[in-house]
């Protein structure tokens, strides 16, 4: 059986090497092309995150009753499309929290990610649109989203309030490394739902 | 299709194609006079509805509702309606690449040789179903109402209470008319056929289950809270809600307590039934 | 052994130039150049069409392309996919001259489309061509899916096709998404949002496809031009290959008949029917191209 394309007096041997060789070295300056514009395409993947504290206000400011809507900047160099804004309160005994903290709320519903309003009248976060609705204090009380809001870590510099890197919580409100909205928190999701290099340590709690 | 099958397609195809009329001019005439269609309506449309610019994109907004471009409201739609947290990524990932990959195999698993589409009705039927299912979804997506909007036509001395309604997050757990959450709380387009003014006003400030307390509404903003409850004790589920006696009833009990325990909830058990409490309209105020 | 007749091995245009894929098909211009050339020579070409076909040899190619049998009882439903491929061709005209205006950054995205729409001649018209396009596109494209569904199309020998349909509906799709953040306005950026997090919840690569999207975890400098890069580089590249090879499909296979129409063979070709091809079983009739004979 002659392979196709054969011709009189072909050597299978040197057909053999030309095909290999050709097929490698064809593979071999594709892969020189491919691979750095892949890597030059996926590198913001492995970006470290550098730690930026913000100031939002003295500590008056703020009282354990209800949120105060703030705005930080969380990309620099690109205006108002890097900002984001943030509720931010100080810790209520009620809560069983240290009333000399802070709580930082991210706007980014754990959904998909829209803008959640803190409605004052029901003392609800809510998002508006595939109906999540949050607590008071960022849990989940209906709707879709996987896990309660996202949160800032938040400092005390100067007799003012400063916000830093964001972190996700568990539903135990246990502060793990920032997802991306629509991931699930804790338990075997940790895995699923691995953290990323480019999100900051999460807070020791 | 096994080989025979094959063999006689091809051989009747070929049958058909002699038959035929070439390509060129006749099936090109037909191509540019559609192209000219699609040009035509790209034009018109281009021309009667424009190109305007939305907002500029704000990052810091908390009051924009966001909705997609048509063509995303089936998707949308999909994940409004499938609530459990843990279903959600069978809504974003799971169902797009379910319907992609039947979509994709389709002539693998599809062997049956008839092309008639009368005479392989299961095909037919399932396809027909795939488009009124997405043509379903589109709408329920397109009339979406915003959760910061109440759209329901009341007399003009309810709008005041239509605005607090609207603004104290109520939408976030209540269905108004087509604005609002379908759940977890009852749907209220006819709330006030069913309970009267002072049994609503001691819902509020109760708070059954898990509705939050607007209690501190009632007590620092009297005016707000009197308003809210006479808007939500005039609606009956008609458009255009009776004026008058309700409102007069309303604004005058609020401070009784004469609401009985019993139906300060009255439908806690069946808040996912939306679409059955529009149709079961007949109780009259 | 008696085969089944190849899928588009013959295109029914009795001694017509025969497929594309023979370039050795007998055609006066193409088959012996060395010959027409000690004939032709002589006289300058006449026209300026006979000078190009004389070095290019593309009249088989257009012959076999365009004067191919289309079925009888084909109709209006059969424009659709041309249809489409019209759509996309004003997309990408319109994309071409919107690109001219257009800064894909996140400080100057927004004022540069409101100068491009607002003081640029025409620049509402073709803006709103290119949205309204888009939507227009789309619906071809479902329709044009529809109809091969019920007309049964995407059946032997049409399968492959059908998936390279599948892949452009994807990529129509994609279009779609990507060009929606490029204005720069509300809906653009909460779509956008959305729509990044929507491929983040696939577990255990999620995560990282949608910092790639992103070009790192938060909505950045470069994510607008990745997305600019994809939706006017890489997709209509990948779309305008796809295209190339559903059009070379279309004609290779020919368009189908409708499917309420049906041949009547002729008692003398039931008869024949080869019955070894049947007993053996083996797919050789659908495996081997058309290039035997």
């Amino acid at each position: 059986m002659k392979p196709v394309g054969y011709f009189e007096g072909e050597s299978m041997t040197r057909r053999r090497v030309f095909t290999l060789a050709g097929g490698a070295l064809g593979g071999l300056a594709g892969a020189g092309i491919i691979l750095p514009a892949l890597g030059f395409a996926v590198a913001p993947i492995f970006d470290q995150p550098e730690e930026d504290w913000q100031p939002v206000g003295p500590l008056d400011d703020f009282v354990p009753e209800t949120y105060v809507p703030r705005v930080i900047t969380i990309v620099q160099g690109i205006g108002e499309a890097g900002k984001t804004t943030v509720y931010v309160r100080r810790g209520s005994t009620d809560l069983g929290e240290d009333p000399d903290s802070y709580v930082a709320i991210s706007t980014r519903c754990a959904h998909l990610g829209c803008p959640v309003r803190f409605v004052q009248a029901a003392g609800n976060f809510i998002c508006p649109c595939h109906g999540g609705v949050y607590g008071f204090q960022g849990e989940v009380i209906g709707g879709p989203p996987v896990r309660p809001l996202d949160r800032f870590q938040t400092r005390v510099t100067d007799d003012l309030v400063e916000i830093g890197p964001r972190y996700s919580v568990t539903s135990q409100l246990e502060p793990v490394r920032a997802r991306d909205p629509g991931e699930f928190t804790g338990g075997v999701w940790e895995y699923l739902y691995p953290p990323r290099p480019s999100t900051a340590a999460p807070p020791s709690s | 299709m096994n080989n025979r099958e094959k063999e006689q397609y091809l051989r009747e195809y070929e049958v058909m194609k002699k038959k035929g009329k070439p390509f060129f001019p006749y099936a090109v005439m037909k191509d540019s006079v559609m192209a000219c269609v699609v040009v035509g309506v790209i034009i018109f449309m281009s021309l009667y509805l424009g190109a305007e610019q939305g907002p500029k994109a704000d990052p810091t907004t908390t009051t924009y509702v966001p909705r997609p471009e048509w063509y995303f409201f089936f998707l949308f739609e999909l994940l409004r309606v499938i609530k459990p947290p843990e279903l959600v990524p069978i809504a974003t990932i799971g169902v797009p690449t379910i319907a992609m990959v039947l979509l994709l195999l389709l002539p693998f698993y599809d062997r049956n040789p008839e092309r008639n589409p009368l005479k392989r009705p299961i095909a037919s039927i399932a396809g027909i179903m795939t488009i009124i299912a997405m043509a379903f979804l589109t709408f329920l997506g397109a009339n979406a109402g915003s959760p910061t909007d109440i759209e329901i036509d009341v007399a003009p001395e309810y709008e005041a209470g239509k605005l607090v309604a609207a603004q104290s997050g109520c939408l976030a757990c209540h269905q108004f008319g087509e604005n609002g959450n379908n759940g977890p709380g009852p749907k209220l387009t006819e709330i006030g056929a069913r309970l009267n003014p002072a049994a609503i006003a001691r819902s509020l400030e109760i708070g059954p289950g898990i509705m939050p307390s607007y209690a501190t509404m009632a007590e620092d903003e009297p005016e707000k809270f009197r308003d809210l409850v006479a808007f939500l004790a005039s609606l009956n589920g008609e458009e255009e809600a009776s004026t008058g006696e309700v409102g007069v009833a309303g604004s005058g009990s609020v401070e009784s307590s004469g609401g009985n325990p019993a139906v300060v909830e009255p439908d806690a058990g069946s808040s996912a039934d939306g679409a059955g409490a529009t149709t079961d309209s007949g109780a009259t105020p | 052994m008696r085969r089944p007749p190849k899928p588009g091995h013959s295109n029914g245009n009795g001694d017509a130039p025969a497929a594309l894929e023979n370039g050795d098909a007998p055609s006066p211009v193409t088959d012996n150049p060395g010959k027409r050339l000690t004939t032709g020579a002589k006289d300058a070409p006449a026209d300026l069409v006979g000078w190009v076909d004389e070095r290019m040899g593309a009249t088989s190619f257009l012959t076999a392309m365009l004067m191919r049998k289309v079925p009888k009882g084909t109709n209006w439903f059969y424009t659709l996919g041309s249809a489409t491929l019209f759509a996309f061709v004003v997309q990408a005209i319109t994309g071409v001259f919107l690109a001219m205006y257009y800064t894909p950054s996140p400080v100057e995205a927004y004022a540069s489309i409101t100068h491009l729409t607002n003081d640029v001649f025409l620049g509402e018209f073709v803006r709103g061509m290119h949205k309204w396009g888009a939507s227009v596109m789309v619906i071809l494209v479902f329709v044009h899916m529809a109809r091969t569904f019920f007309f049964g199309a995407y059946k032997y020998p049409r399968e492959l096709n059908w998936v390279i349909g599948v892949v452009l509906l994807i990529l129509t799709m994609v279009m779609g998404f990507t060009g929606y953040l490029l204005p720069f306005d509300q809906r653009s950026y909460w779509a956008t949002i959305v729509g990044v997090n929507i491929n983040g919840t696939g577990p255990i690569v999620g995560p990282y496809l949608s910092d790639f999207l992103r070009a790192g975890p938060e909505f950045g400098a470069t994510t607008l031009s990745r997305f600019y890069a994809i939706h006017m580089l890489l997709v209509p590249g990948a779309i305008i290959a796809m295209i190339g090879a559903h059009l070379y499909l279309v004609v290779k296979m020919g368009t189908t008949a409708p499917p309420w129409m049906r041949a009547d063979l002729k008692p003398k070709d039931a008869r024949r029917e080869p019955v070894e091809a049947i007993a053996d079983g083996s797919a050789n009739g659908a495996s081997e191209n058309g290039n035997a004979s």
